[in-house]
């Protein structure tokens, strides 16, 4: 018991040390950060003075407008993007698990592909496509009647959510393949005696059995959604779109810091956005543990 | 068991993999104490074209400071958070390259050190007098101009003519020639509307006389409702709604792409574009020509757009070295010659001796032998002495810039982003503890 113990804390120690330096401390320096403003005096030249300010942070970050409406933005995306995603991974699997064996492995590779390009590299690109002079895409819907400007207010969500579909559509779809895999094909075989056709197992069987995992996946990419970040910023930056530099919150935790050089405001906006992923991450692992005890107490009354 | 042990073999190679990554991330740095007769070593960022080949020339020459020269991404596009990220880490280089629009804001976030007493009277009365006023900030000097970057507008004189386009001088003459160029040619525009870079925008209002950050009595006095602003607003409104001119973000490719297969035919710049123009479209070499901006008059009127200083961070301990350099760089021949020899840079020296000499540096050929000096030079004199800017220029301008990108077709316009940018200077002056009016 002993040597187990002294195992335990040798091989923990390490994690911890680590743990301590890279997550705890930059978290305690932020929240130490957040409670400071740079003030300044007569015209401002005469450099800075901290003074501690207490929450002054936390209602200047709320009371902005620009910081409620990021979250706003989020909810808009997480509405818009969420049903698309799920709703394409899902068809993607279910096509792909009643496909031929080998055009499967083909597809599913295809599909796959898109997350492995970095996010920073897949935003530029399709800031190159959204682009009208430049664009194929664009010129080849306006040859069809069709106008739509990706940079104006209306088209940014729309925009950043096809990006991270692009993005998100094979890595999910290959979660919801692997779940269709696991479900018994005894239970297949005997819906498909039973006279049921392929709709109907799709639609009967085969989505109610995967129901875990694609509330699984709708809550992480909520949780994920959180962090949007590269795309935006990218459209931002690159282009005179109408994604603003504050689109959402954790870009106007950025823009705070280093285009305002207002350290004390980011450092609070950060917290206040670590908190609510906290919130969110803690009310999803009490709905989905919940989830899990409802379940087991089904097969137990089965 | 199995699972904990497979957890905790998982966490240990996962901790092997953060350790290798930590200590790789390590060292470096450090700066040894010169000793004597050693040449001091100094680090220097900046972006601006040319600034390799200075760096390379006075390295060459000189024995007693060595230059380090880190190339860093322009100001707004990253370089400025570099700077105030190093300076507050504590890890700042010597000298840094900031501009006019900017430096207020470095100073007032005590990100910089005063170096009047190396930079002196003397050294100062080389130099163009507008640009040694926006260095000088609360009576002290904060940086040596290197640069000053009166307004100019750039067109393609072959397309011109054959559209028989009259080269405006006045803006009324500027919106007719839009006319004549979208009739000519339905897809060409005469400029182009950056919604990415306010400072093009604000440059106009500055040449029509508008001052919109005063300081008065210890109190920043913030307007940007007068006369010459809302006349400059109602204008670019005007060409934008009737589609005169494109609206396309600033050096992107697809502001390049409109140069390059000549559906935009003139480029509202500053003295320092002729080098971009000159890099960027090589192909185009003997089309273009530069001619004074456009103004409301008709007399010669500029505004200031960019224009390089460079400044010593707050914890430099070789700040005569640096500013030596500095000097070196803006107001020797040298070091003028270097840069614009690069081929690379039309730089418009601050420096009015100096001007000469970047004019015979400057393979000018590109713009069919024209004097573009000459042009810079009465430019520059008609600079509008008023203009300051304040030392929140990060807001204004991100704000600005964040209400332009939703400029639409019978949406919010160019005045809602002005007052937005006003408003928000307004809140971040008060929210710093300081005294504002407007």
């Amino acid at each position: 018991m002993k040597a187990r113990t002294r195992a335990a804390t040798i091989l923990l120690t390490p994690f911890f040390l680590l743990f301590t330096a890279v997550m705890v401390v930059p978290i305690g320096y932020a929240v130490w950060l957040s409670l400071f403003t740079e003030k300044q005096s007569g015209l401002g030249f005469g450099g800075t003075e901290t003074v501690f300010t207490g929450l002054d942070n936390y209602t200047a970050a709320l009371g902005d407008r620009a910081f409620r409406e990021g979250f706003g933005v989020l909810l808009g995306y997480c509405l818009f993007y969420i049903p698309l995603l799920l709703a394409g991974a899902l068809g993607l699997a279910l096509l792909l698990d009643s496909a031929l064996a080998r055009a499967r492995r083909f597809f599913q590779l295809a599909l796959f592909l898109p997350h492995a390009v970095p996010g920073i590299i897949a935003a530029l690109i399709w800031v190159y496509l959204y682009t009208p002079q430049l664009s194929p895409v664009v010129q080849a819907m306006e040859a069809g009647g069709i106008g739509f400007d990706f940079f104006s207010p209306e088209g940014a969500l729309p925009s950043i959510v096809n990006i991270a579909l692009w993005e998100w559509l094979g890595y999910n779809m290959v979660i919801f393949y692997a779940a269709l895999q696991a479900i018994d094909r005894s239970v297949l075989e005997a819906a498909t005696v039973d006279g049921a056709g392929a709709w109907r197992i799709a639609f009967s069987v085969k989505i109610p059995l995967v129901k875990a995992s694609l509330a699984m996946v709708g809550l992480f990419t909520v949780i994920g959604s959180l962090q949007l970040f590269t795309e935006p910023l990218i459209l931002n930056k690159g282009t005179g779109s109408a994604v603003t530099s504050t689109w959402t919150p954790n870009m106007y935790a950025y823009t705070a810091a280093f285009d305002r050089n207002d350290y004390g405001l980011a450092a609070a906006a950060s917290v206040l956005l670590a908190l609510t992923a906290a919130l969110l991450s803690f009310a999803v692992t009490r709905l989905t543990g919940r989830r899990k005890a409802g379940t087991a107490r089904k097969e137990r009354t089965a | 068991m199995t699972r904990s042990w497979s957890r905790t073999s998982r966490v240990i190679a996962g901790t092997a993999t953060a350790l290798a990554v930590l200590t790789a991330c390590g060292g470096g740095g450090d700066d040894t104490a010169n000793k004597p007769n050693e040449p001091v070593t100094i680090t220097f960022w900046g972006w601006a074209k040319g600034s390799k080949d200075v760096v390379d020339a006075f390295n060459a020459s000189h024995t007693d400071i060595r230059v380090k020269f880190e190339e860093i991404p322009s100001g707004t596009a990253g370089g400025y958070a570099k700077i105030s990220n190093a300076v507050k880490a504590g890890n700042a280089p010597d000298l840094v390259s900031i501009e006019y629009s900017s430096l207020p804001e470095f100073v007032s976030s005590g990100a910089l050190q005063d170096i009047g007493g190396e930079f002196t009277e003397a050294d100062r009365a080389k130099l163009l007098p507008q640009t040694v006023e926006l260095t000088t900030l609360g009576g002290k000097t904060w940086a040596v101009p290197f640069d000053a970057a009166p307004q100019a507008f750039f067109y393609r004189k072959d397309l011109f003519a054959k559209y028989k386009v009259e080269v405006p001088t006045t803006w009324d003459a500027f919106r007719k020639a839009a006319e004549q160029v979208k009739k000519a040619d339905a897809k060409a525009r005469i400029a182009t509307f950056f919604p990415d870079d306010p400072t093009t925008f604000e440059a106009m209002a500055w040449q029509a006389g508008a001052q919109w950050f005063k300081a008065e009595n210890d109190t920043w006095k913030i307007d940007t409702t007068d006369a010459a602003t809302t006349k400059v607003t109602a204008y670019w409104q005007g060409l934008l709604d009737a589609g005169l001119v494109h609206k396309n973000a600033s050096f992107s490719p697809e502001w390049t792409g409109s140069l390059k297969n000549g559906t935009t035919i003139g480029y509202l710049g500053a003295s320092w574009g002729a080098g971009v123009l000159k890099g960027t479209l090589p192909e185009q070499d003997g089309k273009w020509a530069v001619a004074p901006m456009p103004s409301w008059d008709g007399k010669p009127a500029s505004g200031m757009l960019g224009g390089t200083s460079f400044a010593v961070t707050k914890d430099s301990k070789r700040k005569a070295a640096a500013v030596t350099f500095a000097e070196w760089m803006s107001t020797t021949e040298d070091g003028v010659k270097a840069r614009i020899a690069s081929g690379t840079s039309s730089a418009f020296p601050a420096a009015a001796a100096l001007r000469p000499v970047a004019k015979k540096a400057f393979d000018a050929s590109y713009y069919g032998g024209q004097d573009i000096y000459a042009l810079f030079e009465a430019s520059g004199a008609s600079i509008s002495p008023n203009w300051a800017w304040g030392p929140t220029t990060g807001t204004t301008n991100t704000t600005i810039k964040d209400h332009f990108g939703k400029i639409a077709q019978g949406g919010p316009g160019i005045a809602d982003a002005v007052k937005a940018g006003h408003d928000a200077t307004v809140a971040e002056l008060t929210k710093r503890g300081l005294k504002v009016e407007g």
